[in-house]
C-alpha cells in the first residue's frame, strides 16, 4: 500500500491517513486481514510524528475497520456495513462527477468549484446543526 | 576525556614551546661552554645562572600561552555551547585544564635542564644534579603562580587575542611594580635564583627558599580557585 | 501519550540590559511529542533553551526540565546526562579529528549507542580523519546531530538542525526525529524550515519577541485556521466580522479577506446572512500562520 499525506491542506494529517486505510478497504486494495506496516515503519516512511500514525491506527479501530493486536501489529477486518459502503461510496462518486460536468458546462472553473465545494462543507455542517 | 581534549587542545603551544626552550637551553649551555672552558669552574656555574635568567622568560612566556583557553575564550571562539552541554561541572572542565597546563608546565622546565644535564656530563664537565633539581624546583615551584595568573585572567577577559594580551601585560606589570615597590617579595626573581644564588660560586645555596617557593605556590592556588569561583558564576 | 509536561517554564525571563530576550515565558513542552520552536531570528529561541540548559541564568521566573528545577545546579548536571543538546551554531573544537570527536563526546554519556554511532557515520559519509576545521557546514551539522542521535536521551533538543543541510540530508534528518521520535523520546527543535516542521511537528510553538503567540496542536491548527475570502454586492461591512477568533481582516472595496484561528463556520453563516456574492474558504498552512502571527506582533 502507498500513503501520501499533504501537510498543507486543511486536514489533520492523521484523518488523512484514516481515509486512506478506509478508501483501500473500500476498493478492495486491503483485504480482511491484511496487516498493515508498523507504527514506527510507517512513520518513517512518510516522515510523520509517530503519533500521528498511532492516532489513526487507534482510531480505525475504534471504527472497527483495525485490530491492533498486541506486539504484533494492525490487521484489517473488514466488515459487510464496509463492503456495501464501497457500492455507496461509487453511487456518490458518480453523482459528484455529474454535478462537476455540470458546472463545468455552466462555465465555472475547476478551481471555482473547488473552493465552492469546500465552502459548502464547512457550511452545510453549520447549517444542519442550526436547523 | 576532558584531559584529552585539553591536551589536543594545547599540543601545539606545548610542543613548539618546548622545542623552544630545549633547543635554546642545550645551544647555549653547549657553546657557551666551549668558550669558557679554561676557567670552567664558576664560569659554567655562572653560565648555568644565566641560562636560568633566558629560561624563566621563555617559560613564564609558554606558561602565559598554556594558561590561556577554557570556556571563556571558547565564548569568543564559539565552542563554548558544546563545552557547558557536556554533564561536567564548568569548575572540573577548569580544573582538567588546569592539570594538563600544569603538567605541562612542569615538563616544561624539567626537560630543558636534563638536556643541560645530559650535555654538560657528555662535554666533560658534569654538574651536580642537585643544582638541576634546585633549579627546577625554582622554576616550577615559584612560577607556576604566573599559570595560575594567565588562568585567572583568562576566566575575566573575553576575545582570543585580548586575553593574551592582558595575561602578558599583567605579568610584566606585576614584575615592575613589585621590583620597585617591595622586591622581596617579587616571585620573579625567586624563580630566577637571585634569593638563593651564592654571588662568588654562582651555586645554588643547599637551603631552598621553602617559604618563598610555598607562598606563591598558595597564591598560586588562591588564583586557581578564584578562576573556579568566576567560571561558576558567569554567564555565557 | 502522556501529557506530563517535559519542559515547562512560569514567567520565565532574561534580559540582557534593558533588552528582554525572553519575556515571562509559559512553555510547556509534552512527553513523547515532537515539538516545533518557531520564531523568528532574535525572537528568543536559542536564548530560551539555553536558560532551560542552565548555559545562562534566568532574570526572573523558573521552570523545570525532565522534573528538574533548572536553577538548581546539580539537578541541571543531572539533566544535561539525560537530555542531549545540538546548539545552534553546531560548536565542535576545530583541533579534534571526526574520529577524535566522537570518542570524546562518547565518554561522557552512559547511553550512548555503539551501533546507532557507526550506521550515522556510514550514512552520513563523514571523514573520519578529518580535521573539524577542514569540515564544511554540511558536514559539520551532521557530525554535531551525530553527537546528539547516538544517544537514547529522554529529551533531544536541537536548535537549528537543518542549518546547511541539503535536501537530502534535510529528508535524513527528519527521518531520524520519527525514528528518535518511536524510540519514545521526547523531541523540541527550532527550525526555520516551516515545510519540514509541518511534516513532523505534533505541537507547534510560536515565540515573537521573547513570548508564546501560538502554542498549539498542529492538527488543531490545521483544523481551525482558515481563509475566507467574500466578495459582496457594496462595500465590505468589516465591522461585522470583528469577532473573537478573527486574527486579521484586510478590505479592498468590495472585496474582504478574513483570517479566522476559530469559528469559521460561525464567519460563512454570517457572510451568507450578508449575502455575500461569493464565499470562498480555503486552509491555511502552517507558513501562513507563521508569517501572519509574526507580523501582527
Amino acid at each position: 500500500m502507498f500513503y501520501k499525506l499533504t501537510p498543507t491542506t486543511g486536514q489533520p494529517l492523521y484523518l488523512q491517513l484514516m481515509q486512506q486505510v478506509r478508501h483501500a478497504a473500500e476498493t478492495g486494495a486491503l483485504r480482511d486481514g491484511d496487516q498493515l506496516p508498523g507504527i514506527r515503519t510507517l512513520a518513517e516512511e512518510l516522515v510523520v510524528s509517530p503519533n500521528t500514525v498511532a492516532k489513526a491506527y487507534c482510531e480505525l479501530e475504534h471504527e472497527g475497520l483495525l485490530e491492533l493486536r498486541q506486539g504484533l501489529g494492525a490487521f484489517v477486518c473488514v466488515k459487510r456495513r464496509t463492503r456495501s459502503l464501497e457500492n455507496d461510496v461509487n453511487l456518490a462518486r458518480r453523482r459528484i462527477r455529474d454535478l462537476i460536468e455540470q458546472l463545468r458546462e455552466d462555465g465555472l472553473l475547476d478551481a471555482e468549484i473547488r473552493r465552492a465545494f469546500e465552502a459548502e462543507l464547512l457550511y452545510a455542517a453549520e447549517a444542519v446543526r442550526k436547523r | 576525556m576532558l584531559w584529552y581534549r585539553f591536551w589536543l587542545e594545547t599540543r601545539a603551544r606545548f610542543l613548539t614551546s618546548l622545542a623552544t626552550v630545549t633547543i635554546f637551553c642545550g645551544v647555549f649551555v653547549y657553546h657557551a661552554e666551549g668558550l669558557l672552558r679554561p676557567q670552567w669552574k664558576s664560569g659554567f656555574n655562572r653560565l648555568l645562572f644565566i641560562n636560568q635568567q633566558f629560561l624563566v622568560i621563555m617559560w613564564i612566556l609558554a606558561c602565559v600561552l598554556l594558561g590561556m583557553g577554557g570556556i571563556v575564550r571558547e565564548k569568543a571562539v564559539g565552542t563554548s555551547s558544546l563545552t557547558l552541554s557536556l554533564p561536567v561541572r564548568r569548575a572540573t572542565v577548569l580544573g582538567v585544564r588546569v592539570g594538563v597546563g600544569l603538567a605541562e608546565a612542569i615538563v616544561l622546565g624539567v626537560v630543558p635542564w636534563l638536556t643541560v644535564f645530559v650535555i654538560s656530563a657528555w662535554a666533560g664537565m658534569p654538574i651536580s644534579i642537585t643544582q638541576v633539581g634546585s633549579y627546577i624546583v625554582l622554576l616550577t615551584g615559584g612560577g607556576l603562580v604566573y599559570f595560575a595568573m594567565a588562568v585567572l585572567v583568562s576566566s575575566l577577559v573575553v576575545g582570543e587575542y585580548t586575553a593574551p594580551a592582558v595575561a602578558f601585560g599583567v605579568v610584566l606589570l606585576s614584575v615592575l611594580v613589585f621590583d620597585n615597590w617591595i622586591p622581596r617579595f617579587n616571585a620573579w626573581r625567586l624563580v630566577t635564583g637571585d634569593f638563593s644564588i651564592d654571588r662568588k660560586t654562582f651555586l645554588l645555596g643547599k637551603h631552598l627558599p621553602w617559604p618563598g617557593i610555598l607562598a606563591s605556590l598558595a597564591v598560586a592556588a588562591l588564583m586557581v580557585l578564584a578562576s573556579m569561583l568566576v567560571v561558576e558564576r558567569r554567564e555565557f | 501519550m502522556t501529557n506530563e509536561a517535559v519542559i515547562l517554564t512560569q514567567g520565565l525571563t532574561k534580559s540582557y540590559g534593558n533588552r528582554e530576550a525572553v519575556r515571562a515565558l509559559n512553555l510547556s513542552v509534552g512527553r513523547n511529542r515532537i515539538t516545533a520552536f518557531l520564531g523568528r531570528n532574535g525572537a528568543g529561541k536559542s536564548t530560551t533553551i539555553k536558560v532551560l540548559l542552565g548555559m545562562v541564568r534566568a532574570t526572573a521566573g523558573g521552570g523545570t526540565v525532565l522534573g528538574k528545577q533548572i536553577t538548581d545546579k546539580k539537578a541541571n548536571l543531572d539533566t544535561r546526562r539525560r537530555v542531549a543538546y545540538v546548539a545552534e551554531d553546531k560548536p565542535l573544537y576545530g583541533y579534534m579529528t571526526v574520529e577524535q570527536t566522537i570518542s570524546f563526546a562518547r565518554s561522557f554519556y552512559s547511553d550512548w549507542r555503539t551501533n546507532v554511532e557507526r550506521q550515522l557515520l556510514r550514512d552520513y559519509e563523514l571523514p573520519t580523519r578529518q580535521k573539524i576545521k577542514q569540515l564544511s557546514k554540511g558536514m559539520r551539522t551532521k557530525l554535531a546531530l551525530l553527537l546528539a542521535f547516538a544517544r537514547r536521551p529522554e529529551l533531544l533538543i536541537l536548535d537549528e538542525p537543518s542549518d546547511g543541510l541539503d535536501p537530502v540530508g534535510i529528508e535524513n534528518l527528519l527521518q531520524t526525529l520519527v525514528a528518535q521520535s518511536a524510540d519514545g523520546v521526547t523531541v523540541f527543535f527550532s527550525s526555520h524550515q516551516i515545510a519540514e516542521v509541518e511534516r513532523v511537528a505534533d505541537h507547534v510553538c510560536i515565540l515573537e519577541k521573547g513570548g508564546l503567540v501560538v502554542d498549539a496542536p498542529l492538527d488543531e491548527l490545521r483544523q481551525s485556521y482558515r481563509r475566507i475570502d467574500l466578495v459582496f454586492p457594496f462595500p465590505a461591512p468589516e465591522r461585522e466580522f470583528r469577532i473573537s477568533g478573527v486574527e486579521r481582516i484586510r478590505t479592498s472595496g468590495h472585496q474582504m479577506s478574513v483570517l479566522a484561528s476559530r469559528n469559521a463556520e460561525a464567519l460563512v453563516e454570517r457572510a451568507h446572512r450578508l449575502n455575500a456574492v461569493s464565499v470562498e474558504v480555503a486552509p491555511v498552512g502552517l507558513r501562513e500562520i507563521f508569517l501572519e502571527t509574526v507580523k501582527e506582533n
